[in-house]
């Protein structure tokens, strides 16, 4: 029994250390992952179940009530849009005018949770999309309300996704009002975030929207993160300690957006959107040749 | 040396450390989620202390490795952990078949124990530290549910006459 304890302790430890330091175990994790998802999807099913149950036997009223909520809110978005439609446009001359790259919408993927990470003290959840789906490694992961975190592991049907609130992550933020840079840190509590550094005299303030400042070449710039909740000066510490509550329902929601960025490197992205504004000149310059010449007999 | 009789039930082992294995993951209000029971472990437990020959630090090692895949933690923590848990047990088996129920708990819990101990320490290798004394909650609730666990186990044992 001993000599046997001792080889599998050693394997361990040798696995602990390869899979820590090296990619190589990634595909076999993968692999075995894609084995154990049936677990996540047992698990799951009495949620899945309970779901299925209340929304079978939820009554008319409450049914017509959802469905009045519904288009009270979809009105309102559509209000948004059509103001949102005209700054777009605005926006898209503006950056002409500056002759920017083009502003590029991202595309994004629907994913549901199927899974949270057992441990209470870290902060990570599963999701049934995969690298079938498309998904990849570091891929940022928002909510209806906010960004929510990255993908940190992928397997073929599912991906772990750590969230913004672990200890062990951290995100470029901007203050939305006035562009102030900061690194907002996880702290392990799913309703804070902190900010690290923030200078004492910094302009910052309660009520502060923190949008993501796409920095780190990782998440997309200007997605809503958190919102600043207290900002405390304590003359005994260098930085002033700056709370704030992430946007996202990070312990709530059940279905996320998977984003796809640009995987194309700055210089391409730049020469591609060259071509893309010539051709949208020409074709302004020929739509605009019959009308002059339409005037001009 | 006298004939053994031929093993029986080993679906019956392998079908309830699946369904802890299951158990280990499934969702759980948060409030209880900081106490969540090692399944895993307490299952391994009375298997090994009821019928040692049957399965042992491989078995243990194998589904701590099927853990580890499933929480995504490092390849090999949970079954290093799980091996040492099952060592422990083998090791004071002798005695602890002998114990009353409430000293085998008693027992059980210094091993959860030092499983968690080591849990934490391992963890904080990963970069990876939980702040308070909390972790230790998980030993606490497995060793208080033990008498049911044994209980309940023993009884399926008997029924399909696992040996």
């Amino acid at each position: 029994m001993g000599v046997r304890l001792l080889i599998l302790a050693v394997l361990s430890v040798v696995l602990m250390v390869v899979d820590a330091r090296f990619d190589t175990f990634k595909p076999v994790r993968s692999q075995l992952g894609l084995v154990l998802t049936p677990f996540y999807w047992l698990a799951d099913l009495p949620v899945r179940a309970w779901e299925g149950m209340t929304s079978q036997i939820s009554s008319r009223s409450e049914l017509l009530a959802e469905n009045e909520k519904l288009k009270a809110e979809a009105l309102l978005l559509q209000r948004r849009l059509q103001k949102l439609a005209a700054l777009t446009e605005q926006n898209v001359r503006l950056r002409e005018l500056l002759n920017s790259a083009a502003l590029v919408d991202e595309q994004v993927l629907v994913g549901e949770l199927i899974g949270v990470d057992p441990n209470p003290f870290t902060h990570r959840i599963l999701i049934d999309k995969g690298s079938r789906d498309g998904v990849t490694l570091g891929q940022p992961v928002l909510d209806a309300r906010g960004l929510m975190g990255q993908v940190v592991e992928v397997m073929p049907y599912t991906a772990r996704v750590l969230l913004l609130t672990d200890t062990t992550h951290s995100i470029p933020v901007q203050i939305n009002r006035n562009g102030l840079r900061a690194i907002a840190v996880g702290t392990g509590n799913p309703e804070r975030l902190e900010l690290r550094h923030v200078a004492d005299t910094a302009d910052i303030k309660e009520g502060d929207l923190l949008v993501s400042s796409g920095l780190g070449q990782r998440f997309p710039a200007g997605y809503p993160v958190a919102v600043v909740k207290e900002v405390i000066h304590d003359s005994g510490q260098p930085f002033a300690v700056v709370r704030a509550v992430p946007t996202a329902a990070l312990n709530r929601s059940r279905y996320l957006l998977l984003v796809f960025s640009d995987p194309r490197s700055a210089e391409q992205r730049a020469a591609d959107s060259a071509e893309a504004q010539e051709q949208a000149d020409r074709a302004a310059a020929e739509q605009a040749q019959p009308s002059t010449s339409g005037t001009q007999p | 040396m006298m004939a053994a009789p031929a093993p029986r039930g080993g679906w019956l082992i392998m079908l309830t450390l699946l369904l802890a294995l299951l158990l280990s993951v499934a969702p759980m209000p948060a409030f209880m989620d900081i106490g969540r029971p090692l399944w895993l472990a307490l299952f391994l437990s009375f298997w090994v202390l009821s019928v040692p020959h049957r399965l042992g630090l491989t078995t243990a090692w194998l589904f701590g490795l099927a853990e580890d895949v499933l929480y995504g933690s490092l390849l090999g923590q949970n079954a290093l952990i799980l091996c040492l848990v099952c060592a422990m047990v083998l090791g004071l088996q002798q005695r602890l078949r002998v114990f009353p129920q409430w000293q085998q708990a008693l027992v059980l819990l210094v091993i959860f124990g030092l499983a968690q101990l080591l849990q934490l320490w391992l963890q904080a290798l990963a970069g990876n530290r939980p702040p308070t004394l909390e972790f230790m909650l998980p030993a606490l609730v497995s060793a208080l549910l033990w008498p049911w666990v044994q209980g309940g186990l023993r009884s399926l044992q008997r029924r399909f006459q696992v040996n």
